[in-house]
């Protein structure tokens, strides 16, 4: 018996630590891909809304800045906020191009076919809608004396009291003024930064025929007290929406504006 | 087994290298819920055939369409979209042409122009497009003696007008001018020129060196600063009288004055007690007061001409100058710059926003560039509005809150620029010599 005091074969000890090895590097793989790539990207400087950190949204009243791309809202989609949802268009179904192959036993078929009364698909009847409802997103843009607003993440509205009740038609244009010059003075960082969500505040003002608006005050609260703030504050901001039409003969008008706020 | 190790090897390098420190993204962006009013401004129609109506109608119609592009609030429809022929007057115009595509404007502004015996004789219009009911907006007429400077003027008006009323009232700038300080006549002096760059003119003669034009409120007087015999002084320029007049001396050097908006006082930098500090005076040159007191140069005030309840001025208190803000009796001071080499700080009409030329990163090792920055005074949230174009510095607001005037070296030589108050649409209004220092009038 040769003195073999190996207890170990050289060749067991080299694969044992190759498996090993092998095992380890697998492990440090599978590692490194699940940590590292999910961060591949970083942070990101500056908030979703596009406001980032140095800079607030409605930074500026009276400066035209470039406007923000609007998203379209896919009404089909069924984000709808509205009650009615559009129905799907229907697409008509194409007839299949198919040729009928004579079967064996055509001349039989006369004699013995009976009648199978097809199932028909169930009809659906169509809900009727009250015809002044229009689904949301498609009313196209506001023509009557009601108008609303978007900017950023939030949404504003307002309805017009004077005159024979035509103002907003009649002067459609200095609605819009009004629309554009509040949206442009409601900061935003005003608002409680905890705050997400809330229920619409109502603010009521009156222009007068200089311009100024007077009598702000609010209408119906959120329940938020920053939220009330920054809509008086938005609209204590405006020295003036420009004198009231030259044609329009009342002393002042009625605005009535609300805000949504979301974040 | 060898070959194994040796890609699980690589591969491991390979990941490696994907987990270096990630790329940082920045996203930003402004001005949210702001759009623009698409007005269709076809050339004015030429009331007569002779060749005075057609040469002032179009003097009129280009200076109408570049004010009105200046503004800021309109997005101007293309002229090659428009439908012929030009209408002008009421019953000529289509509305439905001109309020779907191609025009799609929200508004048309149009009317003739033409001279009848001697006088120049516009009739202008602007309506609505979109409100077939009722879409007049606007008529107008005007007469002035018929030269290419009224015609000029007319359109100023009229543009002026248009913007007042689709403008949120806010009366345009169309004949606002800028003072500046120029060397094109041998030594720096005072000049002017409207908002867009025309009619430039020389004021001062000193014949030494004036600096920081500051006009007065009501447009008739310019503070500004000048070598006067040996010191530094506050001195005066009526422009109705076309001459200096007198105001009170002071010792020491007296620099950058200031007026309120109620053209009570000035505020102005004096080292009269050694150290340059902030003073207020009254008009008539009394009552002086002294705002701040702390070590380190005190310079270029501007008061808040919303309120004139705030100053904001330059301080070297902390070592490099940074704009800081205080009420106008010297108490409640507030450092509104955080960083770097902030000064020439101006307020905006509104009182909401200063604008300053800014070295954010300053020092040796920092490739700091002077450009233009707007800051929201409450929040002391800012914007950078130039980039990569040279030396910026010496910003000034238009009367409307829309515009900036500053002065650049981007095209080699200092010269006076303006902008939209978001950094767009900036264009040079000089070119002869070395122009700085602008500060646009009050109205």
């Amino acid at each position: 018996m040769a003195a073999n005091a190996d207890i170990f074969p050289h060749d067991h000890v080299s694969r044992l630590s190759l498996v090993g090895s092998v095992a380890l590097h697998t492990a440090l793989f599978a590692l490194a891909i699940f940590n590292i790539i999910p961060s591949g990207r970083g942070e990101n400087w500056g908030g979703t809304q596009g406001g980032g950190g140095a800079m607030s949204a409605t930074l500026v009243s009276s400066i035209p800045l470039p406007n923000a791309q609007p998203e379209a809202q896919n009404v089909l989609a069924n984000e709808s906020k509205g009650l009615s949802q559009s129905p799907p268009k229907e697409t008509p179904k194409e007839e299949p191009q198919a040729i009928p192959i004579p079967a064996r036993d055509a001349k039989l078929k006369g004699q013995h076919e009976t009648a199978i009364p097809k199932k028909e698909p169930p009809k659906q009847v169509a809900k009727a809608e009250p015809d002044n409802q229009v689904p949301f997103g498609q009313g196209g843009p506001v023509s009557g004396p009601y108008g609303s607003f978007t900017s950023g993440a939030t949404k504003g509205g307002f309805g017009f009291q004077g005159g024979q009740g035509d103002f907003g038609s009649r002067y459609a244009y200095y609605v819009d003024i009004v629309r554009r010059k509040v949206s442009d003075n409601w900061l935003k960082y005003e608002v409680d930064p905890r705050i997400s969500d809330a229920r619409r505040v109502y603010v009521y003002f009156e222009i007068n025929r200089s311009g100024q608006p007077t009598n702000v005050r609010v209408e119906q609260s959120s329940g938020i007290p920053s939220l009330d703030q920054s809509a008086v504050r938005a609209l204590q901001r405006i020295d003036t929406f420009g004198p009231l039409p030259a044609g329009y003969s009342g002393n002042y008008v009625a605005v009535e504006f609300w805000f949504d706020y979301r974040r | 087994m060898k070959r194994l190790a040796a890609i699980i090897l690589i591969a491991f390098l390979a990941i490696a290298a994907v987990g270096a420190p990630p790329q940082d993204w920045i996203r930003t962006g402004t001005g949210l819920g702001v759009e623009k009013i698409r007005i269709a401004v076809p050339d004015f129609k030429p009331a007569a055939n002779d060749p005075d109506s057609k040469r002032l109608a179009t003097t009129f119609s280009t200076t109408l369409w570049n004010d009105l592009q200046a503004a800021g609030i309109f997005d101007m429809v293309s002229a090659s979209f428009y439908p012929l022929p030009a209408p002008g007057a009421p019953q000529d115009v289509k509305l439905a042409e001109w309020g779907s595509p191609p025009p799609n404007a929200n508004m048309l502004a149009f009317g003739n122009a033409g001279v009848q015996s001697g006088a120049f004789a516009v009739q202008g219009w602007l309506f609505d497009v979109k409100n077939t009911q009722s879409p007049q907006v606007l008529g107008k007429q005007y007469r002035e003696s018929a030269t290419e400077d009224n015609a000029r003027l007319i359109a100023h008006r009229f543009a002026d007008e248009i913007i007042f009323r689709l403008g949120g009232g806010i009366q345009g700038i169309a004949e606002s001018r800028i003072y500046f300080v120029s060397t094109r006549g041998g030594s720096k002096e005072i000049w002017q020129m409207d908002y867009d760059g025309a009619n430039q003119k020389q004021l001062t003669h000193l014949g030494t060196i004036a600096l920081s034009p500051h006009v007065s409120p009501d447009g008739s007087r310019i503070a500004y600063a000048g070598i006067s015999t040996t010191e530094w002084q506050i001195l005066m320029y009526s422009l109705e009288l076309n001459r200096p007049v007198n105001f009170t001396r002071f010792a020491g050097t007296n620099l950058s004055p200031a007026w309120s908006s109620d053209a009570k006082t000035l505020a102005f930098s004096s080292s009269r007690s050694g150290d340059s500090e902030i003073y207020t005076v009254d008009i008539s040159g009394g009552e002086v007061r002294r705002l701040t007191n702390t070590k380190g140069p005190d310079v270029s005030p501007t008061w808040n001409p919303k309120t004139n309840a705030q100053i904001a001025w330059v301080s070297g208190r902390t070592g490099l100058p940074q704009i800081y803000t205080m009420a106008s009796d010297g108490t409640n001071v507030v450092r509104m710059t955080d960083q770097g080499y902030a000064v020439s700080p101006s307020w905006s009409p509104n009182g909401r926003f200063l604008a300053l030329a800014w070295i954010r990163h300053y020092g040796p090792g920092e490739p700091g560039a002077s450009d233009i920055y707007v800051m929201d005074v409450a929040s002391k949230q800012w914007v950078q509005l130039t980039h990569d174009g040279g030396r910026n510095d010496f910003p000034s607001w238009s009367p409307d809150g829309r515009h900036i005037v500053f002065q650049s070296n981007r095209t080699g030589k200092t010269q006076i620029w303006s902008m939209l108050a978001d950094g767009s649409q900036a264009r040079q209004l000089t070119n002869a010599g070395d122009n700085s220092q602008p500060n646009w009038s009050f109205k």
